[in-house]
């Protein structure tokens, strides 16, 4: 009881330190931009941790997930000239790069959806990714965060587990739970939603 | 749909996970370059992003940063402690097995010195074992009587030469060698090969090859300069007369 009592300030504080280091990539991204190796280094040793906790919980699998963090972060590098370092979102653009990466090689392993790989691959771009105005940068921010997900219903968070963290369509969605497409769409979509109704200030651009 | 309404979409767009008609639509406002779109698209990452960033983060392997950076080809050899010490007590060992070989290599030598040396006196040995055992060897004793002289004896053998065997030689200084001499009756002194003692100051010296007992009259030492000398240069230490002739 003690731990659940001091469970959401961890989480809280968790989440700002994830806040805090998107805070100030500018100068990191300047010295990326410049093809500076100590910069590699530095967005590792910023976002290395955090990525390789996402792919391997994606993956479930530590040698692929040691592949997958290696590739993610070569391409950060080769493709960090096309990075608006006023402007860009750092870790956001690793994030999403290391996500896509697992689902893609889940995918690959699993067979499905060929073509999704280019799907993802677009999404991926850096011109995608834009930091948020400061002011989104607040402990307020991690708390809601924890609590837009306690406000998700179990069939929510399943759905949203299986979007985020093992990239399946609605369909296969649908297929995996054996409920009827228009049913897991609701679940998605309200779960989006609730979501983005929670955080919409902090990510607005 | 208009703009507002693909909002929703975007969020599953943004994840690869749009399908159908809707993917099609945002397909299309996007290929259009609607800003509002595109805005909508960006706002989708981040939020997920944000959704991304709640994994509990977990350590990787040291090994991986080396791999990461390997890939942008910078190789940076990492020494852990653990590798300096085994590096260091890898050449502690290097330099004792050295120093233990070079120590074992001067003992082989000097135990192959030794062998050379204890071979060529058996050689001697039974060199002269042989010069005693031969029937008309004449034999000649010479020191006995005196205070502190070289004592021994002077084996003559007409075939097989000299044999001298003496004890009580006195100690040599650097540079100075025993010296034999056959010197026949009448005669100079010829060189009849040089010799050292052993700690105790015995020796026994041979010269090989045929003597004529008729003509040689005296049997005699001196000390000499190491490289010997073609006539005595000291009086001489041993002189024993063959009485066989």
């Amino acid at each position: 009881m003690v731990l659940l009592r001091y469970l959401p300030a961890a989480f809280a504080y968790g989440i700002l330190q994830v806040l805090l280091r998107f805070k100030d990539d500018s100068e990191l991204a300047r010295r990326l931009k410049a093809r500076d190796p100590r910069a590699m280094e530095d967005l590792y040793e910023r976002y290395g941790r955090l990525a390789y906790a996402l792919i391997f919980r994606v993956v479930r699998n530590a040698g692929a997930a040691e592949d997958l963090v290696q590739e993610t972060f070569l391409r950060v590098w080769n493709r960090a000239q096309s990075f608006d370092q006023q402007r860009g979102a750092l870790g956001p653009w690793v994030l999403t790069v290391a996500r896509n990466r697992a689902i893609d090689y889940l995918r690959s392993i699993d067979g499905r959806m060929s073509a999704g790989s280019l799907e993802l691959d677009r999404m991926e771009h850096p011109s995608l990714f834009s930091s948020s105005d400061e002011s989104a940068l607040s402990i307020d921010r991690a708390r809601r965060l924890k609590s837009a997900f306690e406000k998700l219903s179990p069939n929510q968070r399943a759905v949203i587990e299986l979007a985020y963290y093992e990239g399946l369509s609605q369909t296969e969605m649908a297929e995996r739970m054996k409920q009827p497409l228009g049913t897991v769409k609701t679940w998605v979509r309200s779960a989006l939603k609730t979501l983005r109704d929670e955080l919409t200030e902090a990510v607005s651009v | 749909m208009n703009c507002d309404d693909l909002k929703d979409v975007f969020e599953l767009y943004a994840l690869g996970l749009a399908e159908g008609a809707e993917k099609e639509e945002a397909d299309a406002h996007l290929g259009r370059g609607c800003e509002t779109c595109r805005k909508s698209l960006r706002d989708a990452l981040a939020l997920n992003a944000m959704v991304l960033s709640s994994v509990t983060e977990a350590a990787p392997p040291k090994r991986l940063k080396r791999r990461v950076m390997a890939s942008i080809g910078v190789e940076r050899r990492s020494w852990s402690w653990a590798a300096v010490l085994a590096a260091a007590c890898m050449l502690v060992v290097a330099l004792w097995l050295g120093m233990q070989e070079r120590q074992r290599s001067a003992e082989l030598a000097e135990a192959r010195q030794t062998l050379m040396q204890v071979s060529a006196d058996r050689d001697r040995m039974l060199a002269a074992l042989s010069f005693l055992n031969q029937p008309e060897t004449v034999q000649v004793g010479f020191g006995k009587g005196q205070p502190a002289p070289p004592r021994g004896n002077v084996f003559v053998n007409q075939r097989s030469g000299v044999l001298l065997i003496a004890s009580n030689l006195p100690r040599l200084n650097p540079g100075r060698i025993f010296e034999m001499w056959v010197i026949p009756k009448g005669g100079a002194p010829r060189p009849a090969g040089t010799f050292q003692s052993n700690d105790s100051g015995a020796a026994f010296h041979i010269l090989s090859g045929p003597v004529d007992l008729s003509t040689v009259g005296v049997i005699a030492v001196t000390v000499e300069p190491e490289a010997g000398s073609p006539a005595p240069t000291t009086t001489p230490i041993i002189a024993a007369a063959v009485s066989g002739s």
